[in-house]
């Protein structure tokens, strides 16, 4: 029944919006607000993020939602820096094998000086339910961040600007989305970082997250999102080159969604 | 109305006010610090403790080298990162020596130390050092004042064509005595006597004879071994307030670091709220790291009392919390049940580390009734009870850790953990969780919340501050709760969230803009008439901007403007609006200040009402809560008759658009305004 009431809930409302993506636990942790961020997981959130990197990254993060072993995500990321332009590659996977999504996507990013960064990403979607069909599709997303001053990134991102879509048999919609947002550096331990998204057909969001370093390496961070109302906690721990962070998102009706991620940097 | 007529208005109004009034006005610093913390308060709320704590502190300055961290806590604005530095900072550094040397303790920006210093200085004499009766006497300050209100038109409950036994039985005015004695910070005697409008002046009911609300205490402070000692009235704020906390206390405001409730553990009572507190005698008693609080009190309290058909006993129905007596049956329900509580807290104090267990005793002359309905059925009943809590208070590096942890013995817990941090010099955070069951009981818990008190709620709340400069200030934070039972009006378990966040911007000492939007979602019953009640999300969302600035050494001016939205599932939205001018007169040397405001208010009903702080004689102090159409205006004047005597005047009127009457049942008046005449005298000596 619980289950039942939850994948009502799922199809109802968050499958139209982008909610089978996910960010890494880093930026969900930081209330996915992460558009005007540099990270390897930028990769699945704003593609120019990756230009700010100075070293190959993989990473490889599991989510789950509600505590429903159904409803969770496994996801691949990768970047590596060559000269000016950088180059990603992303895998998302989500659902069961009666229900599958999966999103392949490559990124090439190029930094313009050290104070501006463009990305192009072109996306794979494939959707399989059984009994029913597969269905597939072409996305490209766009992606910009700024060094405006000193401490503070601006970011700002398109996704699927010529509203792409499943072929003629399916309501399942590849959203189309604009984000833009603000990443302030208060100190090497400090950052806070502000998101705004709208997404095509649905409503519009606001998200803030706070990442602070303990020590040097261990990282703490929380975020919200507005609308709909959520709160999110994680940590990140940094050993030599490998990385381990972890992220909790919570929905005041639905409950704890946990994800877990490991970085390694070349 | 449009919204363009009515910035139309508000302009018409900027130019007619040009008309010099001459007037008063209450400490623009004390008014800033109370409206900061009293964001979300209903209007009845009296803040005249607050008022008087912060008054009597400007007149006898703290010493901050002699001074203790419960003092310091008194002065709500300081947060206790800023306490605990200040005394890092002495026990490093000595004695402070300068004022200026305030500035290089970290936390404290120049705001902060002007406020500080305000009711603070660092070398006031204290302490019974060469007391003796002579000196109490020569260098003891004493402070009578009395006010005198009455609404100018005649309400219902006054008029003969009502008989006797749904009448106001006393007369229309309020008057209110206060006398304050004080010597030094140590020795200090409080007197209250009050009747409201429509109370007699002298009752005679239950067996009592006496003015309708008397309260008086005094209060030693730092005699030897014991740190303080009440007889009387008095209060005790122990912990976060979930166990034991009586009188004054803030909920979620615009300074997020109010939600860590100040230990202040016992102080005289001193308002004139005819609720919780606290009547006998109780000490604080220091031996070394250890702080033991004793205390007693034996009072009679107000409460209606219902017969129990089966036991054919009376029961307490309601605990009556207005202080009103002026109907047959309020009358009836005066000081009608005792009250005993007795207990102690004990409270250990090492460095920055601080632990305390409270436990108490409260026995009623009669048992409480259970609950009629299904949201009340875990509602106390029986008539006495045990109550224990254990609190903490830890400061490591730049966080600050605090906690509760309380029981009522045979029923059901509650408990809070929280932090406060300083993350960069500019960024502090303030996080905490909190978990109250549905039949922990206390008749002193005034845990913070979404709801009054601690109970029935589980919740997170995660705020932040952000202070670039000494220009801007941000204060921004969210909070989830949950109440896992039914509540009135809410038949089933509900959830909801607050979202606050407020920017203000300082650019010179006399001229202070600020912008702040919040956004509540709670779940409550629809009212669509079905066979059960099913529940809908009600969103409220908030919007204020609030200029105020100085014209020339004698003027200054105000302006707000707030609207109010509310959204029922299925209903068409509701607004408000407010807007309005402030005038404030005060010059550096004259015997007449003052203050006025025209306010105009346009709101769908009282679900979009709009709560404004208003400036009021001294002590005196109002939030009233506006709804429907009409104007409100007031002129506050005070004049220095001579040094040691002060007169207040206040005039205040409020106009209501298509009404026939203002005000409803005995306090109904015809036609369509409300006037209020307020005289008050002040003689110090």
């Amino acid at each position: 029944m619980r289950k039942l009431y939850l994948l009502i809930w799922i199809l109802l409302f968050t499958s139209f919006l982008k909610a089978q993506d996910n960010n890494g636990p880093r930026i969900t942790a930081l209330g996915n607000a992460g558009v005007a961020l540099q990270d390897v997981w930028s990769v699945k959130n704003n593609q120019a993020g990756i230009a700010g990197l100075l070293k190959p990254i993989v990473a490889a993060g599991y989510e789950n939602r509600f505590g429903v072993k159904e409803l969770s995500t496994q996801a691949a990321v990768f970047s590596i820096p060559i000269k000016d332009y950088a180059i990603g590659a992303a895998f998302n996977s989500y659902g069961v094998s009666d229900y599958r999504e999966i999103k392949t996507g490559l990124t090439l990013a190029k930094s313009f000086g050290p104070k501006l960064f463009l990305a192009v990403g072109l996306n794979y979607h494939q959707l399989k339910i059984s009994n029913y069909g597969n269905s597939n599709a072409f996305s490209i997303d766009v992606g910009l961040q700024y060094n405006a001053f000193p401490k503070l990134w601006l970011g700002s991102h398109i996704s699927n600007p010529n509203q792409a879509r499943y072929g003629e048999n399916t309501d399942q919609i590849i959203p189309t989305h604009i984000q833009f947002g603000a990443n302030y550096i208060f100190s090497e331990q400090l950052l806070i970082t502000t998101e705004l998204e709208k997404i095509l057909d649905a409503q519009a969001d606001f998200k803030a997250g706070i990442e602070y370093k303990l020590i040097k390496f261990v990282a703490l961070r929380g975020g919200i999102s507005v609308n709909p109302f959520k709160q999110f906690a994680g940590f990140g721990l940094n050993y030599q080159r490998v990385n381990i962070d972890f992220a909790v998102a919570s929905h005041p009706v639905l409950g704890y969604s946990p994800q877990v991620a490991l970085g390694y940097e070349f | 109305m449009s919204f363009k007529t009515k910035l139309l208005l508000l302009f018409f109004f900027l130019l007619c006010s040009k008309i010099s009034f001459a007037q008063q006005t209450d400490d623009p610093v004390i008014e800033y610090i109370i409206e900061s913390v009293a964001a979300n308060q209903t209007e009845d709320y009296d803040y005249s403790e607050l008022i008087d704590r912060l008054n009597f502190y400007k007149r006898n300055k703290i010493n901050l080298n002699k001074t203790s961290k419960e003092q310091l806590q008194e002065l709500i604005f300081l947060n206790p990162l800023q306490i605990d530095a200040l005394f890092e900072h002495i026990s490093l550094n000595g004695s402070l020596v300068n004022t200026l040397e305030l500035q290089s303790i970290s936390g404290y920006d120049l705001e902060t130390i002007k406020n500080l210093l305000y009711f603070a200085d660092i070398n006031t004499p204290t302490g019974f050092e060469n007391f003796s009766f002579n000196k109490l006497f020569k260098d003891g300050k004493n402070d009578l004042l009395i006010r005198y209100s009455r609404y100018l038109e005649q309400q219902r409950g006054f008029s003969s064509a009502s008989n006797t036994s749904s009448r106001y039985l006393g007369t229309p005015e309020r008057v209110f005595t206060r006398y304050r004695f004080s010597y030094s910070n140590n020795i200090q005697f409080s007197l209250n006597l009050e009747k409201d409008a429509g109370e007699k002046y002298w009752n005679s009911n239950n067996g009592q004879t006496g003015p309708d609300f008397s309260s008086a205490s005094l209060y030693i402070k730092d005699l030897r071994k014991i740190k303080k000692l009440v007889i009387g009235d008095y209060s005790l704020q122990f912990g976060q307030g979930l166990a034991l906390w009586s009188g004054l206390s803030f909920g979620k405001g615009a300074d997020i670091f109010s939600v860590v409730k100040p230990n202040i553990g016992l102080k005289p009572y001193t308002s004139i709220n005819e609720f919780s507190y606290f009547r006998g005698i109780a000490t604080q008693v220091n031996f070394g790291k250890l702080d033991f609080t004793p205390f007693f009190s034996y009072n009679k309290i107000d409460a209606g009392l219902a017969l129990n058909p089966l036991t054919n006993l009376e029961e307490i129905s309601t605990l009556q919390q207005s202080g009103l007596h002026r109907t047959l049956s309020e009358l009836k329900n005066r000081r009608r049940i005792s009250q005993m509580v007795f207990g102690g807290n004990l409270q250990y104090n090492y460095r920055k580390l601080s632990v305390g267990l409270t436990g108490y005793h409260s026995n009623y002359s009669q048992d409480f009734a259970p609950g009629k309905s299904l949201y009340n059925q875990f509602d106390f009943t029986g008539s006495s009870l045990n109550n224990v809590g254990l609190n903490y208070s830890y400061t490591l590096n730049n966080t600050y850790f605090f906690g509760e942890f309380a029981h009522s013995l045979n029923s059901g817990v509650a408990y809070i953990n929280g932090l406060i941090t300083s993350l960069s010099p500019i960024v502090s955070a303030v996080l905490f969780h909190r978990n109250y069951q549905k039949d922990y009981y206390s008749f002193y818990n005034q845990g913070i919340g979404e709801g009054s008190t601690a109970v029935n709620e589980k919740g997170f709340f995660a705020g932040l501050q952000l202070k670039p400069d000494r220009k801007f200030e941000l204060d921004f934070y969210t909070d989830l709760f949950k109440f896992p039972y039914l509540k009135f009006r809410v038949d089933a378990p509900s959830t909801g969230y607050d979202i606050f966040s407020q920017l203000s911007y300082t650019p010179n000492k006399t001229t202070r803009l600020t912008l702040r939007y919040q956004f509540q979602n709670k779940q409550q019953n629809d009212d669509i008439p079905t066979f059960v009640n099913t529940l809908s999300f009600v969103k409220k969302s908030n919007y204020r901007a609030d200029l105020l600035y100085q014209i020339n050494k004698s003027f200054a001016l105000r302006n707000r403007i707030e609207m109010v939205q509310y959204q029922e599932e299925n209903k068409t939205n509701r607004y408000g609006f407010l807007a309005y001018q402030d005038i404030i007169y005060s010059p550096l040397s004259s015997r007449w200040s003052g203050n006025t405001r025209l306010a105009l208010f346009d709101t769908d009903g009282f679900d979009t009402r709009i709560y404004a702080y208003e400036n009021d004689v001294l002590y005196g102090f109002s939030i009233p809560g506006f709804q429907n159409k009409g104007i409100r205006y007031y002129l506050n004047a005070r004049y220095n008759l001579k040094r040691g005597i002060d007169i207040w005047l206040r005039y205040s009127l409020t106009q209501y658009n298509n009404q026939q009457t203002v005000g409803s049942g005995l306090d109904e008046i015809d036609g369509n305004l409300r006037s209020e005449a307020k005289l008050q005298v002040r003689f110090q000596f």
